[in-house]
């Protein structure tokens, strides 16, 4: 499979810290590759996905997309293929249709036609979240809904890669085994390339994950 | 009728019995700002006498350059001011407001000296430089408002910033209604004075004007000009700099530069 995203020699340091939070990071990502990486708290998983779409500036090093460093891409073009999922979610002050479909107002996905209630109630079902209608208040649902809702949300801009941010440590142990589920069908039967970070030790059950522990400012491969 | 009732030393020594009842409040109540009134008193007479001796001649010396050099230091000033209420230090905005004050300060009080009152010279300092410390003072105040406002908007919605930036939104986009609700909020103190003009107030310079014995009806045509023109100068100003300072709140990768904690 071609290789889809490229870190190399990443270097990145927060302000006044004593230590950088990478250094000489390396990664590569295949195509429909699912990669988990690991790590304690406070290492940078977080930080690593957010450099990846750009949501923080890093200093050294080059990430490649496509073979193209991801500076040459518009940032909505990137964040548009890119797409990076917060470990708490936020939903606007609305109802779950319209926190679905705002993404469709910005220019950048003027190109990508709204799919209809129905696929949308369909897609609900998937992510099981049956019993919620399309016109629930978001805000009023739980996190693990809530999570749910907006991993259907990156979905449906078909993004090339899905960054995961810790989907799982704010939920109970039954919405974190749907979403894994989730997770998991979307790398097998639609061949989703993921990058997922976490500190939790579980694993998928249905396939094997590239996993890497994020130690020392680098990346080691387990 | 038309007389000025002229004010003698002793007369405005009169006034310091309004400062001696709250010096007294202050005393029998604890309120601790004894101090605080005698400086303002004492800085009130100084500034005020200043000023009057330094506009006295600058009005008979007539000169254009003082009087333009005169309106920089204000809009100068007027920044600094913005600069010390508006506590942000992750993005540096001082510059563009000022270019934005300065600009939009000097073509409102140019539009109104040479079209709408239609004086010649159109600097004339007796008319330039009061016209100018209005459209300055007001907007200051709504300027200082709008970029608190932005400021704080931004940080608290951070999340929600982030994630429309994650969809594919681009920094305006992602931050829309934050532009929005900070020029209103700076716009509505002078939307509100126009609402209340004339039934909750009488503005202070139609009230000077009409003391200094000038006709009311003169004195509310002067009035109305100036209530229009602080609200053009103030969306001019608000918009222009929220324009340029929500730009600046964004990295060269449309990143958020704006952390939730930090000032």
């Amino acid at each position: 499979m071609p290789v889809l995203l490229e870190i190399e020699s990443l270097g990145f340091s927060y302000e006044n810290a004593y230590s950088p939070v990478f250094s000489e990071l390396n990664l590569s990502v295949e195509q429909g590759e699912f990669v988990v990486v690991k790590g304690a708290s406070g290492t940078g998983k977080s930080t690593l996905l957010r450099l990846v779409c750009r949501l923080q500036a890093y200093e050294e090093g080059r990430i490649l997309f496509k073979q193209r460093r991801i500076e040459s891409y518009k940032p909505a073009e990137l964040r548009r293929s890119i797409i990076y999922v917060a470990q708490i979610p936020s939903m606007i002050d609305t109802n779950v249709k319209e926190n679905l479909l705002f993404p469709f107002s910005f220019a950048v996905n003027g190109s990508k036609v709204e799919p209809r209630d129905a696929r949308l109630t369909e897609m609900l079902e998937q992510f099981y979240l049956q019993d919620i209608s399309l016109l629930h208040q978001a805000r009023n649902l739980s996190v693990g809904q809530q999570q749910r809702i907006a991993l259907m949300r990156a979905l449906l801009l078909d993004p090339e890669i899905l960054l995961l941010d810790e989907p799982t440590s704010a939920l109970d142990a039954k919405s974190a085994s749907m979403v894994f589920s989730i997770v998991e069908h979307l790398n097998v039967k639609q061949g989703k390339t993921i990058i997922m970070v976490t500190h939790s030790s579980r694993k998928p059950s249905t396939i094997s994950p590239v996993e890497y522990l994020l130690e020392d400012s680098k990346l080691r491969k387990l | 009728m038309n007389q000025i009732v002229e004010i003698s030393l002793w007369q405005l020594f009169l006034g310091l019995f309004f400062i001696l009842i709250a010096q007294i409040a202050s005393f029998v109540h604890h309120l601790g700002l004894n101090r605080d009134i005698t400086v303002g008193t004492v800085r009130t007479f100084a500034q005020l006498f200043l000023m009057g001796y330094a506009l006295t001649f600058i009005f008979q010396l007539e000169n254009l350059w003082l009087t333009l050099g005169i309106f920089v230091i204000m809009a100068v000033s007027a920044s600094f001011i913005v600069r010390g209420r508006v506590k942000e230090k992750q993005v540096s905005y001082m510059l563009p407001t000022f270019v934005t004050m300065f600009i939009s300060y000097f073509v409102t009080a140019l539009f109104v000296t040479s079209l709408v009152i239609g004086i010649a010279p159109w600097w004339e300092p007796r008319y330039f430089l009061p016209i100018g410390g209005m459209v300055i003072g007001n907007s200051m105040s709504a300027l200082a408002i709008a970029l608190e406002r932005l400021f704080r908007e931004m940080r608290q919605q951070k999340g929600l910033i982030e994630t429309r930036l994650c969809l594919g939104a681009n920094y305006k986009e992602a931050s829309s209604e934050m532009f929005k609700n900070a020029v209103t909020a700076g716009m509505i103190p002078s939307i509100n004075a126009m609402m209340g003009v004339g039934l909750v107030f009488i503005p202070g310079m139609m009230s000077g004007q009409i003391l200094a014995g000038a006709d009311p009806l003169q004195a509310i045509r002067y009035q109305i000009i100036i209530m229009l023109m602080l609200v053009g100068s103030t969306a001019m100003t608000s918009i222009i700099s929220i324009l340029i300072v929500r730009k600046r709140c964004f990295g060269r990768g449309e990143e958020l530069l704006l952390s939730i904690s930090d000032k």
